[in-house]
């Protein structure tokens, strides 16, 4: 007499092949199949994990600054500079830029 | 942006070649900062235009990731060789890039702009005198 419950019938219809699969069917049709996906897997995500993480328009940025090509060396405080003579232009003596020009952009 | 480096070193060496490059054009001096401003950008990109050893003479870019603004700042004497709207073509390229997420690629690609446009041709003959 078969049951009625599906599942019941399932349960009873498996339950004998369980327990009689061996170590080799198992590394067979589990293994394998989770060994390919893993090495897919890896294929995949081999690049992004290679050149580390990427920058994600507006998502925040934790990364500190960086500067290229920054300042070589300290500058002096331009209150602890000796006096200089009158008439002596101070446009480059304290380093300071007088006309800037460019362009802005946001995205 | 998980914590770490903004770069890897290979994407800093194409970064740092770039500049180079642009600096060996145009007799510049570039300058390319990438970071949170404390205050608003363009203030901020003014003060470390001025930081740096020699600013009439010098071009900064200034990238602020987390607020997706971009700046280029030219000193007295580099606004005559680049021009704004050279810059403006410029940070135009750049945006489109830092849009696609790509920082080192628009950074690249802007300084090597930037260096095309401020490249001043050699004067051929200019000391000798003018014949008929």
């Amino acid at each position: 007499m078969r049951p009625r419950n599906g599942r019941g019938c399932l349960r009873t219809r498996l339950l004998p092949v369980i327990t009689q699969l061996s170590g080799h069917t198992l590394l067979v049709f589990v293994g394998i199949p989770a060994l390919v996906v893993a090495v897919l897997a890896l294929l995949v995500f081999a690049s992004s994990i290679a050149k580390g993480p990427r920058y994600r328009p507006g998502l925040s940025w934790w990364a500190p600054p960086v500067w290229i090509g920054g300042p070589t060396a300290t500058k002096p405080d331009p209150a602890s500079l000796p006096e200089l003579p009158a008439g002596t232009t101070t446009a480059t003596a304290t380093g300071v830029a007088r006309t800037t020009g460019g362009a802005s952009a946001s995205w | 942006m998980p914590a770490g480096d903004a770069f890897t070193p290979e994407q800093l060496y194409d970064i740092e070649r770039a500049v180079r490059h642009a600096e060996t054009a145009s007799g510049l001096h570039f300058s390319v900062y990438v970071g949170g401003a404390d205050s608003e950008t363009r203030p901020f990109a003014l003060e470390l235009l001025n930081e740096l050893d020699d600013p009439d003479n010098s071009v900064l870019v200034y990238v602020d990731p987390a607020g997706r603004r971009l700046e280029i700042v030219t000193g007295a004497n580099a606004r005559r060789q680049l021009t704004d709207t050279s810059a403006g073509l410029a940070a135009l390229a750049m945006q489109t890039s830092f849009a696609a997420g790509d920082l080192t690629g628009g950074l690249v690609t802007g300084i090597q702009q930037l260096g095309d446009h401020a490249h001043q041709a050699p004067l051929v003959h200019a000391k000798e005198p003018h014949q008929q």
